[in-house]
């Protein structure tokens, strides 16, 4: 009992000296600016040291714009990033669970957060200034834009950001006008030998709303697991292009799987097929690191290259 | 064989057959009227559509309910084998831990051999189904006779824990999703090509036929069969081989249909009694006919899309096993 007092008191004055270190080095350490995020406004400081990110096309982004990052979560990552899978760059949890004891260890600047960390946002927020660049899926493109420009500010890449913002924007345009004259098409998923079919809306569905492939079948309902198909309703749809994201390529071996389910005698009736443009794409960009920099860039170029 | 009588000695028990076989014909035809494609009789007898017309049935509709009769025939058959060889009525292959098994093998084929023909998935698959099966029958005799709910229980927790490693490794490539696609028996990519290793279930439920008496008298429980002269071992090898490759036949190409094996042979025992070789040709009649109706009503649903037959049969067996389980607790065992 005569300890606790005592004990408390050199604690208390420990931290008071730590506040006023503090309070004194703040001014000098970094500038701070407001920024706003899908989940409101955050002061962050300007050019952040130290940054972790939770968010794959967050990290593909900061990557393409020469930001280094000093934490990134476990998990499969997109091939171009498979660099951060190294012991170099520490682990601070999963896409979905954050490590808190590593990302305090970390004593980060700025953490960034989005899509499946999105709901850790409010306990990340309490440990360093956080941002959440989760895209709104109906304004795709554009809020995908927004949030390269969110993190080119915060880490001063304005320049090269809108640089590569504005090559996005041409090869986008370029494209749209080659879909207009490729008549139609429609997206595939396959896992596990089956097949489901998504549509404009959906969450691939920028290849008909934003790149302007005119959709096979228009009615698809929007679910995040696609719509189960049969092989009749390709022969029925019958598009012009047949988009497919292999599921099952997950390590690595892209369409192959998908090319045996595919290989038969009702799929090659279909126009896609005898058109030679059954398209199997890359599932990184498509799954994993969608609305990151380098990624959208890729998606735009490779359904440009397929529709050629 | 020839010499035997062919199920019920009643001249009505065979009529009843005929007029049950006549049913499923009438569901099967129905079921090749029915889906996306342009298909009708009309179309097939003009002369500018036939082609077209014959495609759509040759490749797709015809194949579709061969693979459907064949499933669930064979499944109905499997699931009573399973009963006879554990003496318990709630023991089929998706509560014994075999169909977890033979997903497990799908799944290390996906990950290693994702392009290697269906033919070589479903024969690892089997392997896996096989050995499955065996280490639940080991499993069994450390569960104390009598107590006939601990054997489905038993074999539904060791399902889960295969399950789960399942799962967990799927989980680590990201494989999660292909794993629920065979959880789920789906019967709409079934065309030409792609069912025909389905035809060997056929062929075995031909020695299951066969061996329908043994299975019977080894449904009387070890010692009762050792003194009726049967070779109780080798005739639980041969349910155990026959079971695990029809499951894995099934799960690898139209994925798994749960509680079939378990609803249709109790409802056709309560009606017909135990005695295999009598009830074995209702067995299949039923199974088959169940799986149509529920492919049918699944593909109706949301045309042009599809509820899987697995899903809509889920629903309704799931009922009928809560009903077995809790309503007729006198006939467990």
């Amino acid at each position: 009992m005569s300890v606790a007092p005592r004990f408390r008191f050199s604690l208390l004055s420990a931290l008071a000296a730590c506040a006023l270190l503090l309070g004194v080095a703040a001014p000098l350490r970094a500038e701070t600016i407001t920024v706003e995020h899908a989940q409101g406004t955050s002061e962050v400081p300007l050019g952040p040291k130290t940054i972790l990110v939770f968010d794959l096309a967050a990290l593909d982004t900061l990557d393409t714009l020469g930001v280094p990052v000093a934490g990134v979560p476990e998990g499969v990552k997109p091939a171009y990033l498979r660099k951060y899978d190294e012991a170099a760059y520490p682990k601070i949890g999963s896409l979905f669970e954050p490590d808190f004891e590593a990302v305090a260890a970390a004593a980060p600047d700025l953490i960034v957060t989005g899509g499946r960390s999105a709901a850790k946002y409010a306990e990340l927020a309490g440990i360093a200034p956080t941002v959440d660049v989760t895209v709104d899926a109906s304004r795709y493109i554009e809020d995908a834009k927004d949030k390269v420009r969110l993190l080119a500010r915060i880490t001063q890449r304005e320049e090269e950001a809108e640089r590569r913002i504005a090559a996005l924007d041409a090869s986008i345009a370029a494209l749209k006008g080659k879909a207009k004259g490729a008549g139609t098409g429609l997206i595939l998923m396959t896992t596990g030998g089956r097949m489901s079919a998504y549509g404009p809306g959906s969450r691939f569905g920028i290849i008909h709303t934003v790149f302007g492939v005119a959709p096979a079948a228009a009615d698809l309902a929007v679910a995040t697991h696609g719509q189960a198909v049969s092989y009749e309703f390709l022969l029925k749809t019958d598009p012009d292009t047949l988009f497919v994201i292999d599921r099952d390529a997950a390590i690595g071996r892209r369409g192959q799987a998908a090319s045996v389910l595919l290989d038969n005698e009702i799929v090659r009736r279909t126009k896609a097929w005898t058109n030679g443009r059954v398209v199997y794409l890359d599932p990184d960009s498509w799954y994993l690191s969608g609305t990151g920099l380098t990624a959208m860039q890729a998606m735009v170029d490779e359904i440009a290259a397929a529709l050629d | 064989m020839a010499t035997r009588r062919f199920g019920s000695p009643d001249g009505w028990a065979a009529g009843g057959l005929a007029a049950g076989l006549l049913a499923l014909l009438a569901l099967a035809s129905v079921s090749l009227f029915v889906g996306v494609a342009d298909l009708t009789p009309g179309r097939l007898l003009d002369p500018a559509t036939r082609e077209a017309a014959l495609v759509a049935l040759l490749e797709s509709r015809l194949p579709r309910t061969a693979a459907l009769m064949l499933a669930g025939s064979c499944l109905a058959i499997a699931g009573v084998i399973m009963q006879m060889l554990t003496r318990n009525r709630f023991v089929e292959p998706t509560t014994a831990g075999t169909t977890e098994a033979a997903g497990l093998g799908m799944l290390v084929m996906l990950l290693f051999f994702p392009g290697s023909p269906v033919v070589v998935k479903s024969l690892v698959a089997a392997g896996f189904a096989c050995a499955g099966t065996a280490l639940f029958l080991r499993l069994l005799r450390a569960i104390p006779p009598g107590s006939p709910l601990l054997v489905p229980l038993t074999g539904i927790m060791f399902g889960g824990i295969i399950g789960s490693l399942t799962a967990y490794i799927a989980h680590h490539y990201g494989l999660i999703q292909s794993l629920g696609a065979w959880r789920n028996g789906d019967f709409s990519v079934v065309i030409a090509g792609r069912y025909e290793l389905l035809w060997l279930t056929l062929a075995l439920s031909v020695p299951a036929y066969l061996a329908a008496d043994r299975f019977t008298i080894a449904g009387l429980g070890r010692d009762m069969s050792r003194n009726l002269g049967l070779d109780h071992g080798r005739t639980l090898i041969v349910g155990l081989v026959i079971v695990s490759l029809i499951s894995a036949l099934v799960v690898t190409t139209v994925g798994s249909i749960p509680f079939l094996g378990l609803v249709v042979p109790n409802l056709v025992s309560l009606a017909m009694g135990d005695n295999l070789r009598r009830s074995l040709p209702w067995m299949a009649l039923c199974g088959a006919g169940l799986v149509l109706a529920c492919d049918i009503a699944g593909r109706l649903i949301v045309a042009p899309y599809e509820i899987p037959a697995g899903t809509v049969f889920g629903v309704l067996g799931s009922l009928v096993f809560l009903y077995l389980l809790l309503g007729r607790p006198s006939r467990a065992a």
